[in-house]
């Protein structure tokens, strides 16, 4: 979304710094529960919304000129997560949302050239190997099961192909076990979401232009994705390419009863931010979920749960902050109860499963659960 | 940044950790306008320190003091008043969110003792474990405890808290040394007001950070009641419900007695706009009763009876609207809040008054003819009561409310103009005191009181002789 500058002050005028956009809904239940990873963790104004936006002020009224550290690390020292934003909705009904913001923030400083170094190299990586890892391309997939007339296309997305295949395979699994024809990309490129969330938008275009193009030759009339940054970022920043546009477990829901094992497992859902918050996607995760093991509710979810700590390019600049924030979600999925913790994120899993290292607490992607518990 | 004050960086980084102290830009930035800046206009400070204890924030008082670089002090920085807002070049943002320890909750004293990083939220959550919470203001429940309760404010359970809820604290002053107030000078027992000589904690109370950094606080708690009531009543002007306020002052019925009016504050204290507030009488007395057994019920036999001959409306209202309205008193504002998204007139300036309630249809005349002459739209003005135990002097908090679009330049335009006038105008009719000293209110005001606005500024020149302590928030 492209914002006008008027517009943008409008918008950071009305807040009126109250930062309760920093914890969770306290009533009911009173309970003192902090929302905004990034304040948090490194405690200055700057890093909490209210903050960030009188940073973006100075910077279209002139005041800021220079990007100091400080200014580098407040704004992209920030998942993008929106939580500040849908606890701000509940009470202020402000017409901008604060993730807008944030990303208009960003493409007003890339615009600058006042953006990390690490993020420059994804983009530098991506313009290579065409994927945000700057790996070989290369996917095995089974042969016998694709088939490119196939309505149903599986956009795989760069975290699950390199990062967490078993994600990927996972999904792969579900197709062939249900006996379900589907095609995936021969030459499938970044979706260019990290490009787009840290304000490199100029570099996102040609792998929109190529990603639309192959779709559209694939014949495909529904392409399901594993990932929400990609699913995100294709219903956002990518042209109606007149497909449906599915999220794994929006897939898995309208399947049906897939005569699934039910496991003898208490498991906590992690909503991820792009799923939940930007695509208001809550139900067919838990759906799907309930089918193979027993949720247990965790103190802040769906439109408040707490960030996992990778997006919004903070995993790949800021780590440490990424770890800590996962392992604040893995402490909550312990205190409710659960032995495992799942997700349906590959940049989500990686995290947390990076977090749970030393910890006695699973983690997961649904689909890897529901493959488990397919009759294969 | 000149290199004398980088250097000054690193000495309170040495302090507090390097983390803990920058002068970064862009950081600084951050604390450089809060929701009054038509009133206060931004501005950086020259470095924010967070310190971690005590120790840390004397030893940075002590470095400022000998360099006489001027300190605000800073806890949760939402004031609405630019409190925090630098005044002069080069000034320190001491940031002490970090000290937020609650040191101590004691349900046989009915005392809590907090740092200042300590929210109304944080606070609630452990004393309700024992049947017990602090009042709230109508504040975000993401302010400092210490800090409010220190400045003294307005509660929701005004009626029957008051409006001092400090018992005693500790302060250090420019000069490195521990100020404590009240029976905490004295022993390890903090819960006494008047420990020695005079009221001290009084003395030092209710100024802008113009004193030292108060570091602990020792505040009341109150019971929480099972037994709880609520009635509205509804009326078409402010001077017919004061007859009903009086009788349930002077009879100590109600926990919390608000009369407010139907476009404002009253769609925060339902926690919806999705109602047809318009409908309702223009204003509306909110009151919520409670107490042990016995005791409420005989409350609430008189709150009725006292209700049948008060000319207003009782209205039936969605049940719902009661069970906010009771979390916001009992729990702390946070629907309260959602005035902010009242559709173009989210931002809200208030002038906040002590007066008697014999006043309150003159206070709200005063208002609406100021604002109308200086061109606010009658749809913009807002009025609010809140009366205060025990009623001695019909003490009432009036809030004279606009609420407006923050984005339009010309409005604040408007709203100083309203301020220089009605400061004069409400000092002519008759006012208590104003609900805190602040900037612009306490210069027409220390021209009427006389000799004392002398002892006031030697006083503050004794504890801080270097005026580092925020100065310009108050002379
Ligand atoms: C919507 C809204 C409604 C409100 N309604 C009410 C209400 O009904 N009743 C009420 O009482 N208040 C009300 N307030 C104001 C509220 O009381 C203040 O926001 C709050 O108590 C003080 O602000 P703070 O805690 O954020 O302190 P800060 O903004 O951090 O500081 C406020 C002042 O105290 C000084 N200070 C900060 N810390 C210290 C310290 N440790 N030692 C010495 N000085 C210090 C600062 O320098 C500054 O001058 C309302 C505010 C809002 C936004
Ligand atoms: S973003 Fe919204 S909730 Fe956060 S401080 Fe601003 S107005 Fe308050
Ligand atoms: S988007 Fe998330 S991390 Fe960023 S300010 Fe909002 S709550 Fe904090």
């Amino acid at each position: 979304m492209e914002l006008e500058k008027e517009e943008i002050l409008s918008a950071i005028h009305h807040c009126v710094k109250c930062k309760l956009c920093s914890i969770a809904s306290f009533h009911p239940n009173e309970e003192w529960l902090p929302l905004c990873p990034s304040g948090e963790y490194y405690g200055y104004q700057a890093f909490y919304a209210p903050g960030k936006m009188e940073i973006f002020r100075a910077i279209l009224e002139g005041e800021i000129t220079e990007p100091s550290e400080g200014l580098l690390n407040s704004v992209y020292a920030c998942t993008v997560c929106g939580a500040c934003y849908e606890k701000c909705k509940q009470i202020t009904s402000v017409e901008l949302g604060a993730p807008d913001l944030f990303e208009a923030m960003r493409r007003e400083m890339a615009s600058k050239g006042w953006i990390l170094d690490v993020h420059t190299s994804i983009a530098d990586k991506i313009e290579e190997t065409k994927n945000a890892y700057g790996e070989k391309y290369e996917y095995k997939v089974n042969a016998e099961t694709t088939a490119g007339d196939a309505d149903v296309l599986y956009y795989i997305g760069c975290t699950a192909r390199y990062r967490v295949p078993e994600i990927a395979d996972a999904m792969l699994g579900i197709f062939d076990k249900l006996g379900l024809k589907y095609q995936v990309m021969g030459e499938e490129w970044c979706c260019g979401s990290v490009l787009f969330r840290t304000g490199q938008v100029e570099a996102a275009r040609e792998l929109v232009a190529h990603n639309v193009e192959e779709i559209k030759k694939s014949g495909a009339k529904t392409v399901v994705f594993t990932c929400p940054g990609c699913l995100k970022t294709f219903k956002k920043d990518y042209p109606d390419m007149g497909v449906e546009l599915l999220h794994s477990t929006q897939f898995l829901t309208r399947l049906g009863n897939m005569n699934l094992k039910k496991e003898n497992l208490k498991a906590a859902y992690h909503d991820p931010c792009h799923l939940g918050r930007d695509l208001g996607i809550y139900e067919e995760p838990r759906a799907v979920l309930s089918e193979v093991a027993d949720i247990k509710e965790m103190k802040r979810e769906r439109e408040q749960a707490w960030c996992c700590g990778s997006g919004g390019g903070v995993k790949s600049a800021f780590d440490d902050f990424a770890l800590w924030s996962a392992a604040e979600r893995l402490k909550e999925a312990k205190e409710a109860g659960a032995e495992a913790l799942v997700s349906a994120c590959p940049f989500c899993k990686r995290n947390l499963k990076e977090a749970a290292e030393k910890e006695e607490l699973e983690v997961y992607d649904v689909v890897e659960l529901v493959n488990r518990c397919l009759e294969g | 940044m000149n290199e004398t004050f980088s250097k000054l960086v690193k000495e309170l980084q040495a302090i507090v950790g390097e983390r803990n102290a920058t002068d970064d830009p862009a950081i600084c930035t951050s604390y450089s306008r809060d929701q009054h800046w038509h009133f206060v206009p931004a501005k950086n400070p020259a470095c924010i320190v967070r310190p971690g204890n005590k120790e840390e924030v004397r030893a940075v008082l002590m470095l400022a003091n000998t360099h006489k670089i001027p300190v605000i002090p800073y806890s949760t920085g939402i004031n609405v008043r630019g409190l925090t807002i630098p005044v002069h070049d080069g000034s320190i943002l001491l940031d002490l969110s970090r000290m937020n320890r609650i040191l101590e909750i004691n349900p046989e004293m009915k005392t809590a003792t907090v740092e200042p990083g300590v929210t109304f939220g944080m606070l609630l959550e452990q004393t309700r474990k024992y049947k017990l919470r602090p009042a709230f203001p109508d504040a975000p429940l993401t302010v400092s405890v210490l800090v409010n309760y220190y400045l003294r404010g307005i509660y929701q359970t005004s009626a029957t808290d008051g409006h001092d809820h400090t018992i005693s604290y500790e302060m250090i002053l420019p000069n490195g040394e521990t100020l404590k107030t009240g029976s905490r000078a004295l022993s390890e027992m903090p819960y006494f007001r008047y420990g020695v000589g005079p009221d001290f904690a009084g003395m030092f109370c209710a100024h802008p950070g113009t004193c030292g950094v108060v570091t602990e606080l020792t505040a009341k708690l109150y019971r929480l009641y099972d037994n709880r009531k609520e009635y509205f009543i509804g009326f078409d002007d402010v001077g017919t419900p004061t007859k009903f306020i009086y009788n349930l002052m002077n009879d100590d019925l109600a926990a919390s007695i608000r009369l407010v009016d139907n476009q404002s504050w009253l769609k925060g204290i339902f926690g919806t706009f999705d109602y047809p507030y318009e409908k309702l009488p223009k204003f509306v007395l909110c009151v919520l009763i409670e107490g042990v057994d016995g005791i409420y019920e005989a409350k609430d036999k008189l709150v009725r009876a006292y209700m049948k001959e008060c000319g207003g409306q009782v209205l039936e209202l969605p049940a719902e609207f009661a069970r906010t309205f009771e979390d916001e008193c009992l729990g702390g504002a946070e629907k309260s809040c959602m005035v902010f998204g009242i559709k173009g007139r989210g931002n809200y300036h208030c002038i906040g008054l002590y007066g008697p309630l014999t006043l309150a249809a003159e206070y709200y005349e005063v208002h609406e003819k100021t604002a109308l002459e200086v061109g606010i739209p009658q749809d913009h003005i807002h009025f609010y009561i809140d009366p205060i135990y025990s009623f001695h002097g019909q003490l009432c908090y009036f809030e004279l409310d606009v609420f407006y679009d923050g984005s339009d330049e010309e409005f604040g335009d408007k709203l100083r103009n309203y301020n220089e006038k009605q400061f004069h105008r409400l000092l002519d009719l008759g006012i208590y005191g104003w609900f805190r000293p602040y900037a612009g209110i306490i210069e027409p005001t220390a021209e009427r009181i006389g000799y004392l606005a002398e002892v006031w500024k030697k006083f503050l020149h004794v504890l801080d002789p270097n005026e580092i302590m925020n100065r310009g928030k108050l002379f």
